[in-house]
Formats: C-alpha cells, sequence, structure tokens
C-alpha cells in the first residue's frame, strides 16, 4: 500500500506541471496581446501587455524586444532600463537583454554607462563574442571607428579568435579604408554567412582602382568560397570589367550553386548591357543545363552584341525539341533578325515563307518588315520595297521611311521618318539631316546612307563626303557625319583632314565646335600638344556658349599636363 | 607773353585733360571667390599671372569669398575665358561703391605687388601629383621651381620667396614605413636614394642629412622667407629643428638607438610652432610624436575624420590671417596625413590657430612669424582625397575646381605678393 505522503508527491508533480503550463499559457497570451496591440497602433495598451508577460517571465525575449519597439514608439526609452535590470538579473547568459540595453543606453545618450555595460557582458560572459559584435556595430554606426577597432582587438585577444566577428572587422577596415583587410575579413564571414553577398557588395565597390588587385587576391583566397567569388564577380561589373567578373566564376566546381551564381552573374550582366559576356555565361549555362529559353537568351545578347552569326547558332540550339507552331512564336523573330544583320535575305524569305502558316496576319506582316530589312542589308532597296508593297502598319512605315531616304526621296523620308521607341544614331542623323536641308531629292544622300546600313563604314564615309558635295545646305552636317565615320574607323588622317575643312573654312556652321574639339582630340593623340591647345583655345574662346566648351576645358588641362593624365 | 609758371599750368591742364577722362573710362575685372565663381583654383593662377605679367591687383580680404580686383585688359579676359574663371566687369562709379563697402566692413583691400618665386622641396623624379600643392599649382598654371636636399644644402633657398614641403621626413626614418612597406621596391629604392645622396652630401646616414636640410630651413625663414608645409613635414621638420643635436633616429634609420633621454634633450626655442612634445621612440610605432592628434598609421591610437572650422579675423588689423583663410566656406572636411592636426597642448603661444575642430584636442591649419619670415602648417595630405593611401590614384582637380581644402594652399601662394600695410594702430 502507498502511503499518504508518497501519494500526495505523486499529485505534486502533475500539479507542478500544470502550474507551469497555465504560466506558459498566460505569458504567451501577454505577449500574444502586446503584438496584436503593437499592430493596431496601441502602443500604451501594448506596453502593458509586455509588462505584464515580463512579470510572469522576466526571461521573455520575445516580450523584451516588443517592450524595446514601444516604448522608442512612444519615446520612453529609460522606462525600459528598470524593466532590463530586472531580466538581465534573472537571465544573465541572455544576450539579446544585453544586446537591448546597450542599445537603449546609446539612444538616450549614456555613452558612460553604454561601456559599462559592455564591460559588464564582457565579465559575464567571457567567452562570448557578442557583446564585442554588438558594441562595435553600434560604435560603427555611430562613426567611432577608433573605438570600434580597439573593441574589436580586444575581442581578438581575449577570444583568441576574430570568429564571430568578420562582418563587423569587414565594415570598420573599408569606412577606415583598408582595402585589402576588409576584403580578406569579407571572404570570412561570406564563409559562415552566404547571405551577406549585397553586404560586402556595397562595402567595397568604392574601392580606389589602384586597391583593387589587393581586393581581387583576398576575395579569390584559395577555398571554395562561391559567395565570395559572387562578391567579386558583382565588384568587377561594378568596376566595368565584366569579362574579369565572368573568369572569377567559370571555373568554379560544376554543381547547383556554381549554376545559380551562373544565373546571376548573367542577369547582372544584362542589366549592365555586357552583352558579349551575357553570351559566354549562358552558354556556359547552356552546356550544363540545356533549354531552348536559354539558348534564345544568349541568341539574344549575341544580337545586343553586334555578332549574328552566333546568334543564329543558338536560334538553332533553341529550335531543337520545339514543334514549327512553339518555334515560330518564340523563335522566329531572334531568327529573322539574325538572318537580316547578315544580310541573308533569301534566306529570311524563305524561312518566314516556311513558318507562314503558324503566324498570325499582324505577326505576319511585323516579320515581313525584318525580312524587308534583310533586303537593305543586301542592298536591294527594290527587292525590300516590293515586299512591304501597300502595307501601311507602323512597322512598315518605319522602313518605308528608310527606304525613301535610301532612294533619296527626302520629302518622302521627311513624311515618313519619326522617332518610334528605341532611337538609334543613324535615326538621329537622318533627322537632323531631313530638318536642316530644304531639298527633296538627293541621290548621293540617299546611296551615303544606304551603305551606312549596310555596315560598311569606310565606304560609308566616302559616300558621306561626296553626298556633301551635293547637298550644299547640309553640307556641314555630312561632312562632320563622314568625320566620324573616318574617326570610328581609326582613320585619324581622313577625319583630320575633315574636322580642319570645318573648323577653318565653315567656322560659322553648327559643327564647327565639335570639330575644333575632335581635331584637338586627334592633335594631341599624335603628341601634338601645343597644336592641340591652340586649338583648344580657339573653340573655347570662339564658341563660349557651345556645349562643348567643359569638354574642351578638361582636354586643354590634360594637353597642358595641368591634371594627370591617367585620369 | 607767357611765362614759364604759365607754360607750366597749361601743360598741367593739358594733362589732366587726358588723363582723368582716360581713369574715369578705365574698367576693372572683379574676380568674384563666392558661389558665383565657377572656378576658385584656376581664379588664383589669373591674378598670379597678372600680377607675373607687371598687371596690379588687389585682393579684397573678406569681400565675396576673398575676391580679386584686377585690370580689365585683354589678355587677363582671355586667360579667365580659357580656364573658365568667372570675372565681372566693374566701372571705376562700381568700384568706388564697393571700395566704400570695405571700408566699413571687416573686410580690407590689399596691393598685390610681385609674384612670389615659388619652390617645392621634391625629391628628384618624384611625379607631380603626389603632392596636393604641386597638384594645386599646376591646375591653377602657377609655375614653380622644385629643390631637394643638394640645392637646399647648396644654399640655393635664398632664390625663392615662398618654399613648400609636404610629406617628407625631416627626422631622416622615411615616415617609419619600414614597419609596413621594408620589402615594397619603391620603399627600398627611397632608402637607397637617401642613403646615396647622403654620403654624395658628406653626411654619415639620411637622419645627419635630413636634420642639417631642416637647419637650412630654419635658415631660411629666419631670413625673411615664407614657408608653408603639409602633412608629415609640419611635425618632422619642428623635430628636426629641436633635435639637432640629439639623436631621434630609430637604429634601423642611423644605426643607432634613439637616445633614451631625447625628450629632455630637445630644445624647441629652436622650432618654430610646438613645444614640449613627446618622442615616439619605438621603432614599431608609426608615429613620430605626440603633436599629431589623428596618429592615422597607429592602430588603436587612430582617431576619426571630422571637420574643421576656419577662425574668422579682423580684415584691417590681422591681414595675414585673413588672407591666409580666405574662403567661400568656413567649415570644411577632414582629411588624413601622415600629420593630420596639431594637439592644441604642444603649440608655443604666439602660434595663430587658423582652423580647428571645434570640441577637439587638436588643431588643423597654423602659421606664426620667425625672425624675419613666416611659416604656415596645415595638417593631412589631400583635401580631396580625405583616406588617400599609397598608391591612390592622383587626384583630378578639374572635378573639384571649387575645392576648399585646396583654396587654403591657394591663399599661402599668394600671401608672399601681398604688399605690407601699416597697421592702423
Amino acid at each position: 500500500m502507498r502511503s499518504r505522503r508518497a501519494r500526495s508527491r505523486g499529485l505534486a508533480i502533475p500539479l507542478l506541471l500544470l502550474g507551469a503550463a497555465v504560466a506558459q499559457a498566460q505569458q504567451s497570451g501577454a505577449e500574444q496581446r502586446g503584438l496584436l496591440l503593437e499592430q493596431d497602433d496601441k502602443y500604451r495598451e501594448a506596453a502593458a501587455a509586455y509588462r505584464e508577460a515580463l512579470t510572469q517571465a522576466p526571461g521573455s525575449v520575445m516580450a523584451m524586444l516588443g517592450l524595446e519597439r514601444v516604448y522608442a514608439q512612444l519615446g520612453w526609452p529609460d522606462s525600459l532600463l528598470p524593466v532590463l535590470d530586472k531580466s538581465i538579473a534573472a537571465a544573465p547568459r541572455e544576450p539579446a537583454f544585453r544586446a537591448v540595453q546597450i542599445r537603449t543606453l546609446r539612444s538616450l545618450g549614456l555613452t558612460d554607462r553604454v561601456h559599462q555595460a559592455f564591460e559588464r557582458w564582457t565579465r559575464d560572459m567571457p567567452g562570448d563574442a557578442a557583446p564585442y559584435r554588438e558594441y562595435a556595430r553600434l560604435l560603427l554606426q555611430d562613426g567611432q571607428l577608433r573605438t570600434a577597432d580597439s573593441v574589436l582587438q580586444r575581442a581578438r585577444t581575449r577570444l583568441g579568435t576574430g570568429r564571430g566577428l568578420e562582418l563587423e572587422q569587414a565594415q570598420l577596415r573599408a569606412a577606415m579604408g583598408e582595402w585589402a583587410l576588409s576584403a580578406a575579413s569579407w571572404y570570412q564571414a561570406l564563409e559562415r554567412a552566404p547571405y551577406l553577398e549585397q553586404a560586402a557588395v556595397l562595402s567595397l565597390v568604392a574601392t580606389p582602382v589602384e586597391m583593387r588587385p589587393a581586393v581581387r587576391r583576398d576575395l579569390l583566397a584559395a577555398g571554395g568560397n562561391v559567395a565570395a567569388r559572387r562578391v567579386l564577380a558583382a565588384l568587377e561589373l561594378h568596376w566595368g570589367a565584366p569579362q574579369e567578373a565572368w573568369l572569377v566564376l567559370r571555373d568554379l566546381p560544376r554543381d547547383t550553386a556554381t549554376f545559380t551564381a551562373w544565373r546571376e552573374f548573367a542577369r547582372r550582366a544584362e542589366e549592365a548591357e555586357a552583352w558579349s559576356v551575357v553570351r559566354v555565361a549562358l552558354e556556359a549555362l547552356l552546356r550544363e543545363t540545356p533549354s531552348a529559353d536559354l539558348a534564345l537568351r544568349a541568341a539574344r545578347a549575341s544580337l545586343q552584341g553586334d555578332d549574328p552569326a552566333a546568334a543564329l547558332e543558338l536560334v538553332r540550339q533553341a529550335e531543337r525539341g520545339l514543334d514549327s507552331a512553339q518555334a515560330a512564336v518564340r523563335i522566329l523573330p531572334t531568327r529573322l533578325e539574325a538572318l537580316a544583320a547578315l544580310g541573308r535575305a533569301d534566306e529570311a524569305q524563305r524561312v518566314l515563307d516556311a513558318y507562314a502558316s503558324h503566324l498570325t496576319p499582324e505577326l505576319h506582316r511585323r516579320h515581313r518588315a525584318i525580312v524587308a530589312w534583310a533586303w537593305v542589308r543586301a542592298g536591294n532597296v527594290a527587292q525590300a520595297r516590293a515586299l512591304l508593297g501597300t502595307d501601311s502598319t507602323s512597322e512598315a512605315s518605319e522602313v518605308n521611311g528608310w527606304l525613301a531616304l535610301y532612294s533619296g526621296d527626302l520629302a518622302g523620308a521627311r513624311a515618313t521618318l519619326r522617332v518610334r521607341g528605341r532611337t538609334t544614331p543613324e535615326l538621329v542623323t537622318a533627322l537632323a539631316l531631313l530638318a536642316r536641308t530644304k531639298a527633296d531629292t538627293s541621290a548621293a544622300t540617299g546611296r551615303a546612307f544606304l551603305t551606312l546600313a549596310r555596315g560598311d563604314t569606310l565606304r560609308a564615309a566616302t559616300a558621306f563626303e561626296e553626298a556633301a558635295a551635293a547637298l550644299e545646305d547640309a553640307r556641314t552636317l555630312l561632312l562632320a557625319v563622314a568625320a566620324r565615320l573616318h574617326a570610328a574607323a581609326r582613320d585619324d588622317a581622313r577625319a583630320v583632314r575633315l574636322w580642319s575643312e570645318l573648323a577653318t573654312t565653315f567656322a560659322e556652321a553648327p559643327e564647327a565646335p565639335e570639330a575644333n574639339l575632335e581635331w584637338a582630340r586627334a592633335l594631341r593623340r599624335a603628341g601634338k600638344h601645343s597644336d592641340a591647345v591652340a586649338r583648344l583655345e580657339h573653340l573655347i574662346l570662339t564658341y563660349p556658349n557651345s556645349a562643348l566648351v567643359p569638354q574642351a576645358r578638361r582636354e586643354l588641362d590634360l594637353a597642358r599636363g595641368a591634371i594627370p593624365r591617367a585620369s | 607773353m607767357v611765362t614759364p609758371r604759365r607754360r607750366l599750368l597749361s601743360a598741367a591742364c593739358f594733362l589732366v585733360a587726358v588723363l582723368v577722362p582716360a581713369r574715369l573710362a578705365a574698367q576693372f575685372l572683379l574676380v568674384p571667390m563666392d558661389d558665383e565663381q565657377r572656378n576658385h583654383l584656376k581664379a588664383y593662377g589669373l591674378t598670379y599671372n597678372a600680377i607675373k605679367d607687371g598687371l596690379r591687383a588687389e585682393w579684397f580680404l573678406n569681400y565675396r569669398g576673398g575676391s580679386f580686383l584686377l585690370p580689365d585688359v585683354a589678355d587677363v579676359r582671355r586667360r579667365a575665358g580659357l580656364d573658365g574663371v568667372t570675372v565681372e566687369p566693374l566701372s571705376a562709379s562700381r568700384l568706388g561703391a564697393i571700395r566704400a563697402e570695405i571700408a566699413g566692413g571687416n573686410m580690407d583691400a590689399i596691393p598685390l605687388e610681385k609674384a612670389p618665386r615659388v619652390a617645392i622641396y621634391t625629391p628628384p623624379n618624384a611625379p607631380p601629383w603626389d603632392d596636393a600643392v604641386t597638384l594645386a599649382l599646376r591646375y591653377a598654371g602657377i609655375e614653380y621651381a622644385t629643390v631637394f636636399d643638394e640645392e637646399v644644402v647648396r644654399g640655393d633657398l635664398s632664390k625663392y620667396d615662398w618654399l613648400h614641403l609636404h610629406h617628407e621626413d625631416f627626422t631622416g626614418q622615411f615616415s617609419k614605413f619600414h614597419i609596413a612597406y621594408r620589402g615594397a621596391p619603391w620603399f627600398i629604392q627611397q632608402v637607397q636614394s637617401a642613403q646615396s645622396m647622403a654620403q654624395r652630401l658628406g653626411f654619415p646616414n639620411p637622419p645627419a642629412l635630413k636634420k642639417a636640410v631642416g637647419e637650412r630651413m630654419r635658415q631660411y625663414v629666419e631670413n625673411g622667407g615664407f614657408l608653408f608645409a603639409m602633412c608629415g613635414a609640419t611635425e618632422t621638420l619642428e623635430l628636426a629643428m629641436a633635435g639637432f643635436d640629439v639623436d631621434i633616429a630609430g637604429n634601423f634609420a642611423d644605426g643607432t638607438p634613439v637616445d633614451g633621454n631625447a625628450d629632455a634633450k630637445l630644445r624647441w626655442q629652436r622650432s618654430f610652432a610646438f613645444t614640449n612634445a613627446h618622442l615616439e621612440q619605438s621603432p614599431f610605432v608609426n608615429a613620430q610624436s605626440d603633436i599629431d592628434g589623428h596618429q592615422v598609421n597607429v592602430p588603436g591610437r587612430r582617431q576619426p575624420l571630422g571637420t574643421f572650422t576656419l577662425f574668422s579675423f579682423s580684415a584691417k588689423f590681422d591681414p595675414v590671417e585673413t588672407i591666409l583663410v580666405q574662403n567661400h566656406r568656413t567649415v570644411i572636411p577632414d582629411f588624413y596625413g601622415v600629420t593630420t592636426s596639431f594637439m592644441r597642448r604642444v603649440l608655443k603661444p604666439g602660434v595663430s590657430v587658423l582652423a580647428e575642430e571645434e570640441g577637439a584636442p587638436w588643431t588643423k591649419y597654423l602659421h606664426g612669424n620667425y625672425g624675419k619670415g613666416s611659416w604656415t602648417y596645415l595638417g593631412g595630405h589631400d583635401p580631396e582625397d580625405p583616406q588617400h593611401g599609397i598608391g591612390n590614384p592622383p587626384t583630378d582637380l578639374s572635378l573639384h575646381p571649387n575645392s576648399p581644402g585646396y583654396r587654403l594652399i591657394l591663399n599661402n601662394v599668394l600671401f608672399p605678393a601681398a604688399k605690407k600695410k601699416p597697421l592702423k594702430t
């Protein structure tokens, strides 16, 4: 038979458990109530609920954080201090309470007490990095770099390691301009917390040019830290070195993390319009994880990067596995654009015809305009015009405007050519010409623009010179176009001949300031600094209101050696 | 009959008739130095070159940021146009109104008479972009000569009105860079060339040579020269002068340790600005003394950058100090250097503090007289590169044409051109 004492002991244990459960339920209830009241912006009531929760359970972190928030809203942070003292006494090893304490003291401007609280924390938890981390963070936020530095140094001495403090160390070093040390700390921080990538990029992006090699070295330290490499790739993109950015990621082990990194890199490179690198990255991804979408994206990147032949090859890859109907919708436009850019008009026409049954009439008209461009590129304006016929859609009108210009029908071009969406240098030049000249026809001008459209820069430059001789009232504009094309083809001698003619014979023309500036630049490239100085001085003094004067002054400073050439 | 006296009177009347209208018709150019100015830095070059060409100029202290008055001649207009310097034509009557305004306020008009002959103390073959003053002079178009140890020891300083020193270490310890850079090729080359220069000029080691050079500079100022120093040159020149006959260089520089009693042996009466500073004797601490408040290269001592405020002086009673602080800003972001600032507690009595960081124990910009000459110290390396580190790219001043920090440097360059006026008290 069990004794009475044993019976009562047996009863006591369930009663104790029941009591704890009731207290827990009440605590949770007070916390929940506090949260709901806080969400309704009833901060006074929420504070009462959180205080109640802390009275029942002084060690409740959730209630303490809630109380910190609502007291901040009410402007009563000082009221938190006595509550914190009780909670810290109840749970001296709870880091959240200590962190709240130093945050609160700091918000009250009690600098000495912040330091005292930090010291107490380190004494109570001697092997813990948390006190150093929290205090260093606050000091960094306040710009107290020296004190933050000494706190972190002390942590390393006391703890015998910098583990757990890498993030603060990295931010401190960047703030102090110690870029290489910052990069090394970021490397370690990223090993433990890859989600800090964005913070690392923001911290290191301001690294001066001369310090970047050291940052590269430290982020590429031995070991497969994918996050650090992703950070470096993002930095290289920011620093205008997309090729280097890709090299950082290219040789990573082929696994899911790497493919994610490549995909993200391609997206960033697209944003930076680094098309050739986008294509290379997508092609690498395509080899590992083939898909029509990736191939098509790579093809678009190739087209944007002026590589239509590569685009065509990628389009073929994208087409595999798709039926004709799908290909007509998804692949056809890119394929036709690539063929048009290559001037393969016959083939473009055959492809369009092959898919015609899968296209709506509107899509067919739109694609026909692309084929018309293919004929232009092939030099067959008549065929392009015949293809468009009487089509009056906006796509056809745009092409018709260009066709009119190519055939020398300036009046027709003037009536039709408009800015529709994206502008191109060719369109800007054409519209400027049509606004400048009163002539209705000029076969030579048409030939010049057509040669340019066919991608033959050298012949186009000569053709524009011939057009200038034929079209008196737009002569200087056409000469300037010719000079720009010669310069683009790296033929400085012919460009300078035209710039000098414009600058000296047509000093009143709108193109004269540009001619002087470009002439001076060419002179500087040729090492004729005193001639360049004279030309730039002439430009600044003769055309003081030109928009090019600031550029001319900078060129003048460079030519005189008044500022560093490297800049 | 016309008497000689009458003839003289007629001649005088004729001269008045000819000259007075000409004078009345004369035009001037005001170079405003307030926020209307598009290129403050080149405005100094415009003024300097006008004086150099023999034109008369005036500095209107505290008038529109410290404006300049130049004659309205074609060459000045041309140069202003080329450099993008804002100028405002003034009639004589408008000028009269400005002069009345200057006379009635805390302003003054100081004639600028002679373009000073400028020398920069810098090693041969040093790139011009390593020194804020050289950057400023090149950008502003102010001509200068360079001198180094050989020229100084030879006595060439007397050829110049104004001498600039930058981050040279006159204690001969190579800014204690051996701590971090002893394996760097540039550092090895610097040490080798300093040793060979010392040997060539008959000194046992670089510290001995640099002390002799520092002594020449002290004599230069004593004899009437204007010395302007920045960065580490300020602190180390003082140490070299005060420690002329004390071993203040570490074993790594001269083969013998620092005199353990050096602090007590320093003769501060020989220096310009500081007194009772403590020499940093440890070869492993990258600091020279406790003169610098920021101690940028000493982990644990390094202080963060703040802003410094230029003091306001009475233009009529303290024209020199007023000249040195002419600016369109009074609060300027601070910038680090090997020596960034100067602790107030080590300043000699009588030193003029031109700028300080409010609430901090240090000052930024100092001026004083010594013998017949004067000196000015500005802490920090480059006003537009606050965190400047070794190997950083040079500052492109065309991106900072209105830099208030660089204006302080250029105030110093034009300062010797100002004609001394008798004080009104």
